[in-house]
């Protein structure tokens, strides 16, 4: 499955004659390390190998056939002796596909270590998570996994994986780059329809060799991941390395967080969830949550409960995040519910303040509606619950009756009420809502 | 290695017999080789190739025939400038035979000569890209930037051997086949100065990211400037894509993102020298911007005879809060829209007023740090 190959040719001085070229050397490629984005199919690949070069002018051939490279990406650095190594260009030689020609003066002669980067698709990575809550619901043992898959065509053996979260600005896909007749495309027309332009097939054939492979890669503990930010980035080492073959996809543990603590929010809004109480999950990526060392990436959390000592669960529900940065709060969205219940009603509605224009139509009133508010909690936890109002107008009044009486103010016509409620428990209260219309509105 | 000709182009010099009515003798009496070849690449809409070539000629008329068979050149634009004898020799006329991509020049020559003659023409098909790729520091302080020329010869002829002119710098010589790519590098300046910027538009994103099911990016741009303290500021550059990656610290790095340049926003033909080449490489999503308007009133309403509204101000208030969870510093251009006739009643932070309607703001944010905008406006006179 190994399809990236690489020779060198020494002494070559006429390009045409590439059938006379002297195969000197087939490096083997020593390290590898890639770096997976999630936001784009894309991956960047760097890779070490040894050429032996001779003093002037050498040329070296690299081959990707059947691989997703994107061959304008292709860059080769010289490790050392880089002074007196001089990469002066990269040719893309005609009627030829899946190849290119380094020509290189060197002013060594023997082993010179290089390395070859170049970005690729189709390996990908998503997070996923799963979470697991105490039976009072006060806290949540929180799991982080990540899955790295490479459909990319090349076996990546003994690889060091490294994986970016972040949203990444590029232009072309790197499969349409990968997959064009020519790397930079051609001016003008297409003389003829491309004969092989067909994806590279990936291959699925798998011998009972290579499954017996993954199963020795399997690892006794779970490795740990090393995290940083870079730039808008943040970049997740994967400790040791990693083979993962074209085809196959990994698992890993990312982190995990024992004891979160965890709110159960309960939120009524009609304009957002219709007339139900949804559920959320909420805490914050901070050290005092046990968390806050990274942004979490986004992805499915399932979400389970504790229902006896004997580690038996119950599946709660999922919800899938985005982003979050370290410090910002979360919300988890567990879907709508029935065991808290929130019932707004119109007790009574009128209007006054009339004005009047000069034939004796009416052109300015007041509007008045109240409204009662029965919130339940059915469940044997406190739950707390944010309830927001959507006035429908652009001036309007509002005047509170019982208990609770504080409203926050959202935005200019958008209040809300946050109510905490003990175990099953209920709680009443009414508002007097006045909206101005007409001139009355002026 | 060379299957097949696509390309024919020769000369053939043919001896005009005394006797116009006739037959005529047609002698080959050269197929003289290509001498020296420039490419011109300094027009991006067209290249132009010049080539040496020489001619025997006889005394008296001659015909030189020059095909171009599988090549496409702009038969218009194909010049004969005759270098060794121009006082001796002329052309008289060029005519076309039909069906052929061909020409055959008449030339009068006053005596035999070896003549060298020049001739150029707008060849299609072969052109040059200009591509960047910057490494910035972990700091993201400053660049290490390359850039490649890339010649992509799709034209049906082979260059052996070719001197290439762009619209500056050294000419140099490359050799360049029919279907053949290569890839060159033509600049290289190390320690350019880079400014990171973010920027919210707020009436491109979304005020409220909350309400959004995905993240919403802030837009994080690179500036270089083309000038001489960036190592740079020789000559304008020229438009590509430009790809940027970040040293990690570790010897490694990763890729940040790329972009076609732009400068002002709008995609670049040219960076001149003094202006800063624009790269936007992708979205922070460490930076929220969560912005709402807490205030939309009529005031100083006026009215018809009919007691209608005729005219009215406005009394708004938006506020937005802007958070930084990164843990470094970071500086945030902020674009407010404020449409038709309008007085800031209250700001809280200073803004420019970019033109009528458009208000920047620079905002510092501190690590890990939040501030909060405040306008209060009125709009006035609104019908």
């Amino acid at each position: 499955m190994k399809k990236i190959g690489i020779m060198t040719i020494v002494g070559l001085i006429a390009v045409s004659a590439v059938a006379k070229i002297d195969l000197v050397t087939l490096p083997q490629r020593e390290t590898v390390q890639m770096t997976i984005y999630n936001s784009a199919d894309l991956t960047l690949v760097r890779e070490s190998r040894a050429l032996t070069l001779q003093k002037g002018l050498n040329k070296l051939q690299f081959s990707w056939a059947n691989t997703l490279i994107d061959p304008t990406s292709l860059e080769m650095m010289a490790k050392a002796n880089a002074d007196k190594i001089d990469i002066f260009d990269l040719t893309y030689p005609p009627r030829v596909r899946e190849l290119g020609l380094w020509s290189i003066k060197s002013g060594v002669s023997g082993k010179v270590p290089v390395e070859i980067s170049y970005l690729t698709s189709g390996l990908s990575w998503r997070a996923f998570y799963m979470g697991t809550l105490s039976a009072d619901e006060k806290t949540m043992f929180l799991k982080g996994y990540v899955r790295v898959t490479n459909n990319s065509g090349e076996d990546y053996e003994n690889a060091q994986t490294r994986l970016i979260v972040g949203k990444v600005h590029i232009l072309d896909q790197i499969a349409a780059l990968a997959r064009r007749q020519y790397p930079y495309g051609r001016p003008g027309t297409y003389p003829r329809p491309m004969m092989d332009m067909a994806p590279p097939e990936i291959s699925r054939e798998k011998s009972s060799m290579t499954y017996a492979r993954a199963v020795q890669s399997s690892v006794a503990t779970p490795k740990v991941i090393k995290k940083e930010g870079l730039s808008e980035y943040f970049l997740y080492t994967i400790a040791g390395t990693e083979t993962i073959r074209t085809g196959w996809s990994k698992r890993l543990p990312s982190f995990e967080a024992k004891a979160v603590p965890v709110v159960n929010l309960y939120k009524y809004e009609e304009e957002r969830y219709g007339r139900s109480v949804i559920r959320f999950l909420s805490f914050k990526n901070d050290k005092e949550h046990k968390l806050g060392e990274t942004p979490i990436p986004g992805g499915m959390l399932k979400i389970y409960r504790a229902v006896d000592d004997e580690q038996h669960l119950s599946y709660e529900g999922q919800s899938s995040f985005k982003y979050i940065p370290v410090e910002e709060d979360v919300e988890l969205n567990l879907g709508l519910v029935q065991n808290v219940v929130v019932e707004p009603k119109l007790m009574n509605q009128k209007t006054d303040r009339y004005l009047f224009d000069r034939n004796g139509n009416p052109n300015g009133w007041d509007e008045i509606q109240t409204w009662k508010m029965t919130v339940k909690n059915t469940r044997d936890v406190a739950v707390k619950i944010e309830i927001q109002r959507n006035v429908h107008a652009r001036n309007w009044d509002l005047e509170n009756k019982g208990e609770p009486g504080k409203y926050e103010k959202v935005d200019l016509d958008t209040v809300k009420y946050t109510l905490e409620l003990a175990p099953r428990s209920e709680k009443v209260f009414e508002y007097v809502l006045t909206k101005h219309h007409g001139r009355r509105a002026d | 290695m060379k299957k097949r000709w696509i390309v024919g182009m020769m000369v053939l010099v043919m001896l005009a017999v005394v006797v116009v009515s006739a037959q005529a003798r047609i002698k080959l009496v050269a197929l003289p080789e290509r001498g020296a070849t420039i490419i011109r690449l300094d027009n991006p809409q067209a290249t132009l190739i010049e080539e040496e070539r020489v001619l025997t000629l006889q005394k008296g008329v001659n015909k030189v025939d020059f095909s171009w068979k599988g090549v496409s050149i702009d038969s218009d634009s194909i010049r004969l400038t005759v270098l060794s004898h121009p006082e001796n020799v002329n052309l008289l006329n060029v005519s076309y035979p039909p069906n052929e991509a061909a020409l055959v020049w008449e030339i009068s020559s006053a005596a035999a000569f070896e003549e060298k003659v020049r001739i150029s023409y707008l060849l299609r098909n072969i052109d040059r890209m200009i591509t960047y790729k910057g490494v910035a520091d972990k700091g993201e302080m400053k660049l290490d930037l390359k850039s490649h020329l890339i010649l992509r010869n799709f034209s049906g002829e082979d260059f052996a051997k070719a001197l290439v002119l762009l619209d500056y710098g050294e000419a140099f010589e490359q050799g360049i086949d029919h279907e053949e790519t290569k890839q060159l590098l033509f600049l290289k300046a190390d320690g350019t100065p880079i400014e990171k910027v973010w920027k919210f538009d707020a009436a491109r994103l979304p005020w409220d990211p909350e309400k959004v099911s995905g993240n919403v990016g802030i837009p994080v741009t690179y500036k270089i400037e083309n000038s001489e303290k960036s190592g740079l500021g020789k000559f304008a550059l020229w438009g590509g894509k430009v790809r940027l990656y970040q040293d990690d610290g570790n010897g490694g790095t990763i890729f940040l993102g790329e972009d076609r340049a732009t400068v002002d926003g709008k995609t670049a033909q040219i960076v001149p020298v003094g202006e800063k080449m624009e790269v936007y490489i992708g979205d922070s999503r460490d930076i929220v911007v969560t912005q709402r308007k807490m205030r939309d009133k009529k005031i100083n309403i006026r009215r018809n005879n009919g007691n209608r509204v005729v005219l009215y101000d406005t009394d708004e208030l938006i506020t937005a809060k802007i958070e930084n969870f990164k843990d470094k510093p970071a500086k945030l251009t902020m674009i407010q829209h404020i449409r038709g006739q309008w007085d800031m009643k209250k700001c809280n932070m200073d803004y420019k007023r970019k033109d009528a309607s458009t208000l920047e703001f620079e905002i510092e944010l501190p690590a890990k740090g939040k501030k909060e905008l405040s306008m209060h406006y009125h709009r006035r006179n609104v019908r």
